[in-house]
């Protein structure tokens, strides 16, 4: 009995050694394996580190010309997001601006601007906005929406004192509302995106690794007669699966603690939570990642087919981890799929870990329905295993070979 | 006459060739379909209302419950639990239930009727960036809102006129219009970047399988005697029928997009001249990349590095022109950003062609840096050799 568990622990130990092997010595899959995983953090960060839109280029048409519609321009070429150009002469110029990407916005104050206020009557701004990023709106919204409330309280004042006492005590309004972010406190977008990103790249860049050493080793197997020559011999499906992901497990430990402890500190991005908490947390992304591969090696009986294969699922794994378009707002069928890839939970678990200083117990959800897909493609890594053995064997003809 | 014959016979084998291998069929139809239906059915509702959040009234008076039912009847959020204290509430938003919360603090009416000034205070959670921004202005509407209605009693008791109230609450107002996209709809402004990002990564991918593929399997030897001797009939051969199908593709994607989900479309025409150039330009992209390292990983390497990367560097979300110069210059030197600026100027806020015009010549440029580096594969293909 004991000599059964050791040899088959020896073999589980071969297996890991001999894929760490293979890994090691090929080129493209040590691109996968390291240069992904330490450099595109780094190149995200540095396209996203900016954080926020500032001084987007607004024009201005002034009807009115008077000294509380310069006032008004003033501030608001004071705010965050906005950056007055100049004055147009009328909507055809400041047009001709937009159009020719000089402006992203246009703000328009009518004639009767400083008569309205100086009746006492509500006075019409009007702020045109162009909407190919989204982000540029947003920022230039909230200015001109903390310009709306800065320059009414100064109005305000002056209305109130020249109203008497009648009024007095109402120049501050009755109840405050003060607003707090969480998380990502100055709403930057490296912050909010990136700590989603590298947990992804973590995934695709293993899954990428993983299908080019299967895809390269069916290469051999249709050269070496249905099996493949460096495989251990002797090794049942289930010692080569459990040994080759210990393998993947451990090169992509150090690389974990790289992607999750040292991008956020180099860049300072939100990074609040603690590593007892992250660290134990990816552990069973990364093992139900590497069965994940393991299993699309049917897909791919070459080499180069790896990026065919996973390249695009990036762009769709990103948006079912539910980071751009939330979950909730997912249907079954979307909500059903992201459930099955490892990095949907492994995302929303780290971002909430990083940044809102969550802890596992917080997202046992998450961490148990990774251990769950751990399981599930252990089993269907198993098949695979079998089944490209046997499709391997079957397409060489040499159908009655000896079973490995 | 030889050119003519030369390009036929490649073509044809080329046409064999698409035909023979399943891969080529997914990478082409099957795989570009399902991203595109993906991300239109996603976000089919354009934007994600109804933001699960808690609030936590600690009053419990008639103006903090009349508040409650305000905030729980918006478009925006949706109050799915009532917690009792800050700690509960910042667990649920730990645990991912909710995307923010908002406080009525003690004594809220007492103090707000006596002038004593109360603060509301709410809680948005921007590590998730659409639902924290919803929650957000979901809640600074009602607290703008209530501070209102208190000072519009508290001076129309006094005896102002209603008119007058409104005025020294909000003196000004500013209207904004988003011009093209009044609902701020996600799916207009994502979908129409990324189906044409996607459509880019695809072309790079199978251009590169597809000569690279010649060098590894041996038989760039046999297509080039297809094409008479010739690099030019050969490359045009094998990729123009690969462009005739993307470019269909394209125009199906351009039919989803602004006929079947009925998204801003000025000028059909230009976006559907758009496409073709696109197409070309995207594999001229390739070729490239083929001419320069003509090894089948390396190259597939490079291609889906910078496919991928074109998500984020061509700036679909973040502007270019916050971006550190240095970076946000590599975002020219992809096609889909080209694509991108076209869409937006024709489609999206359907300005006169005029102003297009940098954008399609530099697709057409692409196209002439390929055609003048493309003798460099002559070489390779005529001599494969395989590097894993």
């Amino acid at each position: 009995m004991f000599g059964r568990i050791k040899n088959w622990t020896l073999t589980v130990a071969r297996v890991m050694r001999r894929e760490l092997y293979l890994s090691l010595t090929d080129v493209g899959v040590m691109l996968f394996f390291l240069f992904l995983p330490l450099v595109y953090p780094i190149i995200y960060t540095l396209i996203y580190n900016p954080e926020v839109a500032r001084e987007i280029p607004v024009a201005v048409i002034d009807d009115c010309r008077s000294a509380q519609s310069r006032e008004f321009v003033r501030m608001a070429d004071a705010t965050e997001a906005i950056h007055i150009i100049g004055y147009a002469s009328d909507m055809a110029e400041a047009r001709r601006w937009k159009d020719s990407k000089a402006c992203y916005g246009i703000i328009h104050i009518p004639a009767d601007y400083s008569r309205s206020l100086g009746r006492g009557e509500q006075a019409n701004v009007t702020f045109y906005s162009d909407m190919s990023l989204l982000l540029r709106y947003r920022s230039m919204l909230l200015s001109m929406t903390e310009l709306q409330l800065a320059a009414g309280a100064m109005i305000r004042t002056e209305a109130i004192s020249s109203l008497g006492s009648l009024a007095s005590g109402m120049g501050d309004s009755p109840v405050e509302n003060v607003s707090f972010m969480l998380g990502d406190t100055e709403q930057g977008f490296a912050s909010f995106v990136i700590p989603g990103i590298i947990i992804l790249i973590l995934q695709q860049s293993m899954l990428l690794g993983i299908t080019m050493l299967g895809g390269t080793s069916y290469e051999r197997r249709l050269r070496g007669g249905g099996v493949d020559p460096l495989a251990v011999r002797g090794a049942t499906p289930v010692a080569s699966v459990i040994g080759r992901m210990l393998c993947f497990v451990l090169i992509y430990m150090p690389l974990s603690i790289y992607v999750m402890h040292f991008v956020p500190v180099m860049f300072s991005l939100p990074h609040v939570g603690s590593p007892m908490q992250y660290l134990p947390f990816i552990l069973p992304m990364l093992v139900a990642t590497a069965f994940m591969g393991m299993t699309l090696e049917i897909l791919v009986r070459e080499r180069e087919m790896s990026f065919m294969v996973v390249v695009f699922t990036s762009v769709v794994f990103l948006f079912l981890s539910g980071l751009t378009w939330p979950r909730y707002a997912m249907n079954w069928l979307w909500k059903g799929i992201g459930d099955l890839i490892p990095a949907t939970w492994g995302v929303e678990g780290f971002i909430r870990i990083n940044s809102n200083n969550a802890t596992i117990y917080d997202n046992a959800h998450c961490y148990i329905m990774m251990w769950g897909l751990a399981v599930f493609y252990f089993f269907t890594a198993i098949w695979a295993t079998r089944y490209i053995d046997v499709r391997a064997r079957l397409q060489t003809g040499y159908r009655y070979l000896p079973k490995m | 006459m030889a050119f003519a014959k030369g390009l036929g016979s490649t073509m044809r084998r080329e046409i064999r060739r698409l035909g023979s291998r399943r891969v080529y069929l997914w990478a082409m139809v099957l795989i570009p379909l399902a991203v595109a239906f993906f991300f239109l059915n996603l976000m089919e509702s354009g934007l994600p209302t109804k933001v699960p959040t808690a609030i936590i009234d600690l009053d419990n008076s008639s103006m903090s419950r009349n508040l409650t039912r305000s905030l729980g009847s918006t478009e925006l959020i949706d109050l799915s639990y009532h917690a009792d204290s800050y700690h509960e509430a910042m667990e649920m938003v730990r645990s991912g239930r909710i995307y923010g919360f908002f406080l009525i603090p003690r004594d809220f009416e007492a103090h707000a009727l006596a002038g004593r000034t109360p603060t509301l205070t709410y809680y948005s959670n921007m590590t998730y960036f659409v639902p924290g921004t919803l929650a957000y202005k979901g809640f600074k509407t009602m607290a703008v809102l209530t501070s209102g209605k208190v000072v519009e009693t508290s001076l129309t008791g006094k005896g102002f006129s209603e008119d007058l109230a409104g005025t020294i609450l909000q003196p000004i107002v500013v209207d904004t219009h988003p011009i093209g996209n009044p609902w701020t709809n996600y799916s207009i402004y994502l979908s129409n970047s990324f189906i044409p990002g996607l459509l880019e990564l695809m072309i790079f991918m199978v251009t590169c399988f597809s000569i690279c593929g010649e060098i590894k399997h041996r038989t760039s030897v046999e297509w080039i005697a297809y094409a008479h001797g010739s690099v030019t009939t050969a490359l045009i051969g094998k990729l123009l029928p690969q462009t005739v199908i993307f470019t269909v593709m394209g125009w199906g994607f351009d039919a989803l997009l602004f006929r079947y989900s009925g998204f801003p479309c000025g000028h059909t025409w230009s976006m559907l001249l758009a496409m073709p150039l696109f197409v070309m330009a995207s594999q001229a992209f390739a070729v490239i990349i083929c001419s320069a390292v003509p090894n089948l990983r390396l190259a597939m390497s490079i291609c889906c590095l910078t496919g991928i990367l074109a998500f984020s560097v061509a700036a679909f979300s973040f502007p270019v022109e916050s971006m550190y110069p240095s970076i946000g210059i590599f975002s020219y030197i992809l096609p889909v950003r080209w694509y991108f600026l076209i869409y937006i100027d024709q489609a999206l806020n359907g300005i006169d062609m005029y102003y297009s015009r940098y954008c399609f010549v530099a697709l057409i440029v692409f196209i002439l840096v390929a055609c003048s580096i493309a003798w460099r594969l002559k070489k390779r293909l005529l001599n494969p050799v395989y590097v894993p």
